[in-house]
């Protein structure tokens, strides 16, 4: 079991760092990623940026095995997230996806209660208790902002909730059962300005409490969240740095070109 | 290319800063000639000009704010709208400089000159060379330049100190001249400015080139 490994390694609520060798994923025949490297330091925040089809989504899903659901899918390296190698064939992937929380581009609540939606995971994970479980709901959603906007109504459905409120309960229901990590796919895609915002705002505010991946498309909003910047193309990771020497001064010429639009 | 029309406008902004940086250059040579050929005339020019020098900062200025608010330029293209905003600042106080220059001139009017003016003719050739050479470096994004450039702030520097003590000497033994004595110390004073804020230029554009930012001028 991963948790269990995790707690005996790692302490309970240690941050944990990503190490990734050698990273090598098809699709069939077709090669989505190549020979990628990369390491990221705990509490930080890595944006993901590229043109479509670059692989960035790719790794993304590498990262909590969601990789797995491609029936055709075939994956070399290894991908430590603190001790364990994500990769390992014995892993306990429900428990991964515990560690490793993830947030879609499209909210995607659960047709049931704000409060269920919350407490799922942990009921998932074996909390029983009703103190409890009220008790992580109301973390989770303090967290997350959106307590004030829900505390008298958590008996609602989360479909009466806007977008940008959905976004921001699926960030509670990931936080409810403690992960170590955040992926963020694309997670404001679909959410207007200020509902941009405030999650941009989260990210930052997370910042040294969970490690955090996030793909975008937006490079404004890649430059507001991320320390570090990795630029994919073609399944190649063309270049990692820290986030202001990316935008300002990148080293690579396919970079460079990507940046000003003077790519093809 | 994608960013057609973006890319187009920052050429643009080139050749306004180009322009802006000629008409600096030009203001200079001007100024220090209306001193040694004592031409009121052209000093007033030079005064009046620099209301241009101006209206061209604020120009400029209003470019790149514009485009930093709706195209959001990164990487080389981000270096070269902060560059520019950065490069007109200098360029504007040298034409400060050059209209002070020339208000020496008029305030001099015809009056004999306590000396033959020889240094400070060849510290402004030496200045606007400079200003020329950074423009060209900009243009043709050139780090040699800027840096050959660069090294010619220590010839103007020595020149200064040499006019400043000859000035000082002078002042000391015919205290009838230390009106003018004065004046002519501020015109090397400015002169010697032009020369540094010619070295901030070759600095930001090293910058512009490499993204690394180098203080050059000590």
């Amino acid at each position: 079991m991963v948790e269990k490994r995790l707690t005996k390694r790692e302490g309970v609520s240690t941050i944990l760092d990503i190490r990734v060798q050698e990273l090598e994923v098809w699709y069939g025949p077709a090669k989505a990623l190549e020979n990628v490297s990369l390491h990221l330091e705990q509490g930080a925040v890595l944006a993901l940026i590229g043109p479509s089809g670059c692989g960035k989504s790719t790794f993304l899903r590498v990262l909590n095995r969601m990789i797995d659901q491609v029936p055709t899918v075939r994956v070399k390296g290894s991908v430590h997230i603190g001790a364990f190698n994500v990769l390992d064939d014995d892993i306990d992937v429900t428990a991964l996806r515990r560690t490793v929380g993830m947030v879609f581009q499209q909210p995607n609540p659960f047709p049931m209660t704000i409060f269920d939606n919350v407490a799922y995971g942990p009921r998932l994970a074996g909390v029983r208790s009703a103190t409890k479980l009220r008790q992580i709901v109301e973390d989770s959603l303090k967290k997350s902002a959106l307590w004030d906007e829900v505390r008298g109504k958590l008996r609602r459905s989360a479909m009466t909730l806007s977008g940008g409120q959905q976004q921001r309960l699926c960030m509670a229901r990931a936080l409810a059962v403690h992960p170590h990590v955040l992926l963020l796919d694309e997670p404001t895609a679909s959410l207007d300005p200020v509902s941009t915002a405030k999650i941009e705002e989260l990210i930052v505010q997370f910042k040294g409490r969970y490690t955090m991946v996030i793909v975008t498309h937006n490079l404004q909003q890649a430059a507001r969240v991320s320390d570090l910047v990795a630029f994919f193309e073609q399944g190649h990771l063309v270049e990692m740095g820290p986030t202001h020497d990316i935008f300002t001064a990148p080293q690579e010429r396919r970079t460079e070109e990507f940046l000003t639009g003077r790519f093809e | 290319m994608i960013r057609q029309s973006f890319h187009q406008e920052l050429m643009q902004l080139e050749q306004e800063l180009i322009r802006m940086g000629a008409l600096v250059e030009d203001q200079l040579r001007r100024a220090v000639r209306s001193l040694t050929e004592r031409n009121l005339v052209l000093a007033r020019q030079v005064i009046a000009e620099d209301d241009r020098v101006d209206a061209m900062e604020m120009d400029i200025e209003r470019r790149c704010l514009t485009l930093l608010a709706l195209q959001q330029p990164l990487a080389s293209d981000l270096r070269v709208v902060s560059t520019a905003l950065k490069i007109i600042t200098d360029l504007e106080r040298m034409a400060d400089h050059a209209s002070d220059i020339a208000k020496v001139t008029v305030r001099l009017n015809q009056e004999p000159l306590i000396k033959p003016l020889v240094d400070i003719p060849e510290m402004a050739r030496l200045a606007s060379s400079m200003v020329r050479l950074a423009l060209n470096a900009y243009i043709h994004r050139s780090i040699e330049e800027a840096m050959t450039m660069i090294r010619l702030d220590d010839d103007v520097d020595h020149l200064y100190a040499s006019v400043f003590r000859e000035l000082l000497e002078i002042m000391r033994t015919r205290p009838d001249t230390v009106a003018q004595g004065t004046y002519l110390l501020f015109v090397a004073n400015y002169i010697e400015r032009v020369a540094d804020h010619a070295t901030n230029l070759g600095e930001w554009v090293i910058y512009m080139v490499t993204g690394q930012r180098k203080e050059l001028n000590d």
